[in-house]
């Protein structure tokens, strides 16, 4: 067994799969059990950006197209912290900072209009049943380019598509359809806000503020979380559910999700240290036969 | 009170609610109507059409996956 951890002096190919096993689970080790202070920051100042918006553009101290496109960037940038807290990776339950781990998970979800329980428990069946079309909460979002992903998402949205009931069908499967409540809510909330606005005369600042950045924000985080790394999605398991890909428009557009793959086999390692991660593990990936595409570090 | 918030949360109301006054505040920001009940009359029947298609076909756009 290869005791050296410097990955440049083990001879991959002699070890067997168990021992690739246990190297594997080392070296995530090492990236887990980190508190991701960013994420802390960003899920925090990216809703608070997004809030600022409405007084600064109705006071007309920001012109409304700046408005728009901030707001589209804050709407689209509201999942990931949330996600992190959804894998407990700030603090898990009896941890001193659990309270800062829900706090995120719960508030940088609001500009995108998602409950945080809703989020967290559909999306831990996901991890569950990776591209299983029965039991998968986002198998609906797999198409076969991306084009007929974008117009799957636009169909998807449609009131009565079947993405519209994956997630209440997986909360009601897994005996937690009590948390639709929390979906009912946001969508009244937001709805009041909305046709408050657009009755008061700001129709147009609602629908540039929110409405129409939330359904860009929509198709980018489906493209980037669930199609890209999932595609072509047609097979199940640890090593071959979720793939690693070279994203055109680098690491930071395509919101770290070239290293899904690590995510998906250690949940609770940051997002900002999938890439460290995938560097060390590249070796034992490429042995465990994973579908790594062109992303060389 | 279950039916209340279904109705709430149907494509009718966001019709009436939302996209109504958006069209008609659109309309008249751009200039292409002067006159605020002739935007909101004609925005009222363009929404109510889309949403009358989405409420009864389940789909905005006619097109259904």
């Amino acid at each position: 067994m290869a005791e050296v951890m410097n990955s440049s002096e083990i001879d991959w190919d002699a070890l067997t799969d168990s021992e690739l096993d246990v190297m594997e689970r080392r070296i995530a080790g090492k990236y887990m059990r980190i508190v991701p202070w960013g994420a802390v920051a960003w899920g925090i100042g990216n809703c608070l950006v997004w809030l600022s918006l409405w007084p600064l553009v109705l006071m007309g101290y920001l012109p409304l197209w700046l408005g728009f496109i901030i707001a589209t960037l804050n709407v689209a940038l509201s999942y990931l912290p949330s996600h992190e807290a959804q894998h407990n990776i700030i603090a898990g339950a009896g941890q001193p900072l659990r309270w800062l781990n829900e706090l995120i998970g719960h508030v940088s979800t609001i500009p995108l209009v998602y409950p945080y329980r809703v989020l967290r428990y559909t999306h831990y069946e996901h991890h569950k049943h990776t591209n299983d079309p029965e039991l998968d909460p986002d198998y609906n979002v797999h198409a076969k380019s991306d084009w007929h992903f974008l117009f799957k998402s636009i169909l998807n949205r449609q009131p009565q598509s079947g993405r519209s009931g994956a997630y209440p069908n997986t909360l009601k499967r897994t005996g937690n359809g009590h948390m639709m409540m929390d979906a009912i809510i946001y969508q009244i909330i937001y709805l009041v806000v909305m046709f408050t606005m657009a009755w008061t005369g700001h129709a147009i600042e609602a629908a540039l503020l929110w409405w129409l950045p939330k359904h860009i924000a929509i198709t980018y985080i489906e493209y980037y979380l669930s199609w890209a790394p999932h595609h072509p999605g047609n097979e199940t398991g640890r090593y071959r559910d979720t793939r690693a890909f070279k994203s055109y428009w680098g690491n930071i557009i395509s919101m770290g999700m070239q290293y899904h793959i690590i995510h998906h086999l250690y949940p609770r390692i940051p997002l900002s240290k999938t890439p460290a991660a995938y560097r060390e593990l590249k070796p034992i990936l490429e042995r465990k036969g994973c579908d790594l595409g062109a992303l060389e570090h | 009170m279950e039916k209340l918030i279904t109705w709430f949360l149907s494509p009718i109301v966001f019709a009436i609610g939302f996209l109504t006054p958006l069209i008609a505040q659109v309309c008249l920001a751009m200039g292409w109507i002067t006159s605020t009940p002739t935007a909101y009359g004609i925005g009222f029947v363009i929404a109510i059409s889309f949403g009358l298609m989405a409420q009864f076909r389940g789909s905005w756009l006619w097109l259904k996956s």
